[in-house]
């Protein structure tokens, strides 16, 4: 690919007539947003290592956007038995939940709610239907105030040519009790696909929801893109959980911001456990009074996985707290980068912001960077952030080990603790023993 | 592997033992000789850096350390062949004299996978039993069973730290028992505590044999040894009965500390 080319990103899959072609059966503002989004994609040029952001992922060599095809896929049935073994398995593994839904390469295939909350007026749904059933609603909310197509590259391409996504709507003062559980599966080798999250959290609401992503490892570079809205207005309650589990082969590029109004906790859980390269941009907005988020991150690589976080802790209003802990464990040639940044506004006094990433090297040929970075404009502030990269203690493995442990086990352990802070910060019912179990798979190979 | 018919009350013999740091040229243990026989109690005393710690972590299998003479015999079994793990799963057991922090491990799962891992032919733990079995442990302690879900080590006291070691080889249950300085950090009850707990643990197992490394007399109050020897410049200088602890109480090793004294074994001024 030539250097323009590239920089443009238009190719022979990804251009303006598949824009066109998702446009036909879709409302005025929707082809509108679709068309703007896509020209500001071939503006933007592509990220480079030059810009600080891109420093440690070369998507020159890291992404062969040429190659990749769009999704043919059609509907499967919303019947389970048609449904991979494997995506199954991971919804089995899921316990009790106000709502599911399925996606199977690109295509919301299934979803149900109980019956309860339909009545109290929770919208759990494809955005196709949301958007003939509440186009009010998405209208207002879909790429406009959280991640916009001006957002960057990939935040534009997203908007130009997602194929479905999730909306989930809670009225005021309506609260679940337990997750809305979305369960994705990937299966064409060499696509790109482009799915979008969106959850507006009313007044006084409160709801959890938790997004598993998987498939098989990929024979070629396969692209999953996604981009999550997350509103929670005052008082609000919303714990928002990504887990990624996609197979080697796989490029997952997901841009996520959080809007936290007055009063609202917005708290989220990026779990990075597969993919070849996986790339997380997350933006924590506090906008209200006393806004609150907690932001935890967690990622396992082996081989030579590569995961690279961005994240941002905006704070905009007074009495604001932000709180980010990300923890990654590296095996074999995997590394991992971390970029965070706190902000705070010159109107944003009294606020609490604090950032830190630790990282263990299991692995002489692992690597991880971690740049942590603070830009505050108000005086009145409690910030800290700290990184650490060391690697496994040879006393800790010692002394578990002389009560008996192997050498596996005294490191699945270690690991399993250093990593299990931060699943304790966010114990939903099932995420941990799943995520639990994933890294003892991963760690019995180490 | 080298084994040879096991006296009947031997567990432990040490034979001209010599060991250095293993990344660098520094001999800490120079000759050492000990035999223990089941069901004893030996306590080792000693000036800080004589190399008592030492001594125990290679009876561990600590790899900073590394043997260059002589042989450990457990069982009749060179411990040197066998790895940290092995050890532990064959009957020795160290309690610290610095226990290590695990972060985000609890207790309570420490214990159930290193008590699954002694278990033999993948016999399967009983959880309901083990977790009977860790409260009544915990309560021969006087610790608060709300401990067992605190993560091993970690903001522990020093004093919890110690008899966090001693909850491990209540549940574990050695052969021999290598005790590194667990009076150091105890305040007078729990000393008291811990050192009931050890001696139940002796009446439960009359031939469980005990190793004690401690500055202080005050300890073998309560343990009573056999057997008390002194450590200085990594040799044993001089072994005999607890009279022996009595005396250093009083004295202090300034009779010990000079290296003709050390050779020939006996006190200069004695
Ligand atoms: N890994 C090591 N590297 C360098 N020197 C060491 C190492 N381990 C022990 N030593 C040295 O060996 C000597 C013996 O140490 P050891 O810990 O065995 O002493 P000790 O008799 O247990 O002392 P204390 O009564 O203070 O606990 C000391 O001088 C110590 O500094
Ligand atoms: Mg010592």
């Amino acid at each position: 690919m030539t250097d323009s080319l590239f920089s443009k990103g238009v190719t022979e899959a990804l251009n303006f007539s598949a824009v066109e072609r998702l446009c036909i059966t879709e409302p005025d503002w929707l082809r509108e947003r679709r068309e703007h989004a896509w020209a500001l994609y071939e503006q933007t040029p592509m990220p480079t290592t030059k810009l600080e952001e891109w420093r440690y992922t070369d998507l020159r060599k890291q992404l062969q956007l040429d190659t990749l095809s769009l999704s043919q896929a059609t509907v499967v049935s919303d019947d389970p038995t048609a449904w991979p073994k494997r995506l199954r398995k991971a919804m089995k593994e899921d316990r009790q939940a106000s709502g599911h839904i399925v996606v199977i390469d690109g295509h919301v295939v299934h979803s149900d709610l109980e019956a309860e909350l339909i009545a109290k007026g929770v919208i759990l749904s494809s955005l196709h239907d949301a958007i003939e059933q509440h186009p009010s609603l998405v209208e207002n909310w879909l790429a406009t105030e959280a991640v916009p197509p001006e957002e960057g590259k990939f935040a534009a391409l997203n908007a130009a040519l997602w194929s479905d996504g999730i909306f989930l709507y809670v009225p005021a003062d309506v609260q679940l009790n337990t997750p809305i559980r979305v369960t994705r599966w990937l299966s064409e080798a060499g696509v790109a696909q482009f799915g979008r999250v969106l959850i507006l959290a009313e007044n006084a609401s409160r709801i959890s929801y938790v997004d598993e992503i998987l498939s098989d490892d990929f024979s070629k570079q396969t692209f999953a893109s996604n981009a999550v809205e997350i509103i929670a207005k005052e008082r609000a309650q919303v714990q928002y959980v990504s887990v990624q589990r996609l197979g080697r082969g796989a490029f997952y590029q997901s841009v996520q911001r959080t809007l936290a109004y007055r009063d609202a906790s917005l708290d989220t859980l990026n779990v990075a456990l597969g993919a070849s390269v996986s790339r997380v941009d997350l933006n924590a907005c506090l906008l209200g009074e006393r806004a609150n988020s907690d932001m935890l991150g967690l990622y396992f690589g082996d081989d030579d996985q590569h995961f690279d976080f961005n994240t941002s802790q905006d704070h905009i209003s007074p009495d604001t707290a932000s709180d980010l802990l990300y923890k990654g464990a590296l095996d074999a040639a995997s590394r991992a980068v971390f970029r965070g940044i706190i902000r705070v506004k010159p109107t944003a006094q009294r606020t609490d912001a604090y950032q830190t990433n630790r990282n263990l090297l299991l692995s002489g040929n692992a690597r991880a960077d971690s740049l942590p970075n603070l830009e505050i404009e108000a005086d009145d502030v409690k910030c800290s952030h700290g990184a650490t990269v060391g690697e496994l203690d040879p006393e800790a493995k010692f002394y578990l080990m002389s009560r008996g442990l192997s050498r596996i086990q005294a490191e699945r352990l270690v690991v399993l603790g250093f990593l299990g802070e931060v699943l304790s910060k966010l114990p939903l019912g099932g995420v941990v023993e799943k995520v639990t179990r994933v890294i003892e798979e991963k760690l019995s190979q180490h | 592997m080298s084994s040879e018919p096991m006296s009947d009350t031997h567990i432990l013999k040490i034979e001209s033992l010599e060991a250095k740091v293993a990344t660098e040229n520094l001999d800490i243990l120079n000759g050492v000789n000990l035999e223990i026989g089941k069901g004893e109690v030996h306590a080792i005393m000693g000036p800080n850096g004589s190399g008592k710690s030492t001594l125990a972590k290679i009876l561990a299998g600590h790899p900073s350390y590394e043997a260059t003479a002589g042989r450990v015999l457990f069982k009749g079994q060179n411990l040197f062949e066998l790895d940290v793990d092995e050890r532990s799963r064959a009957g020795i057991f160290l309690a610290f004299q610095y226990p290590v922090e695990i972060p985000g491990v609890s207790i309570a799962n420490f214990l159930r996978t290193a008590l699954q891992a002694h278990l033999v032919d993948e016999e399967e733990l009983d959880i309901f039993e083990f977790t009977d079995m860790l409260t009544e442990r915990m309560s021969m302690l006087e610790m608060d069973i709300s401990f067992a879900e605190r993560h091993v080590n970690d903001g522990f006291s020093g004093g919890e730290k110690k008899r966090n070691e001693i909850l491990q080889m209540a549940v574990l249950r050695p052969t021999l028992a290598v005790m590194d300085e667990t009076d150091s950090g105890l305040d007078i009850d729990a000393l008291k505590i811990v050192a009931n707990g050890v001696n139940k643990l002796t009446e439960e197992d009359p031939e469980m044999s005990i190793l004690l490394i401690t500055h202080y007399q005050r300890l073998l109050n309560y343990i009573k040894p056999d057997f008390v020897h002194v450590m200085v410049d990594g040799r044993l200088v001089r072994s005999g009965g607890p009279e022996i602890a009595l005396e250093l109480e009083k004295d202090g090793y300034k009779n010990w500390k000079d290296s003709g004294a050390v050779s020939s074994g006996v006190p200069k001024t004695a």
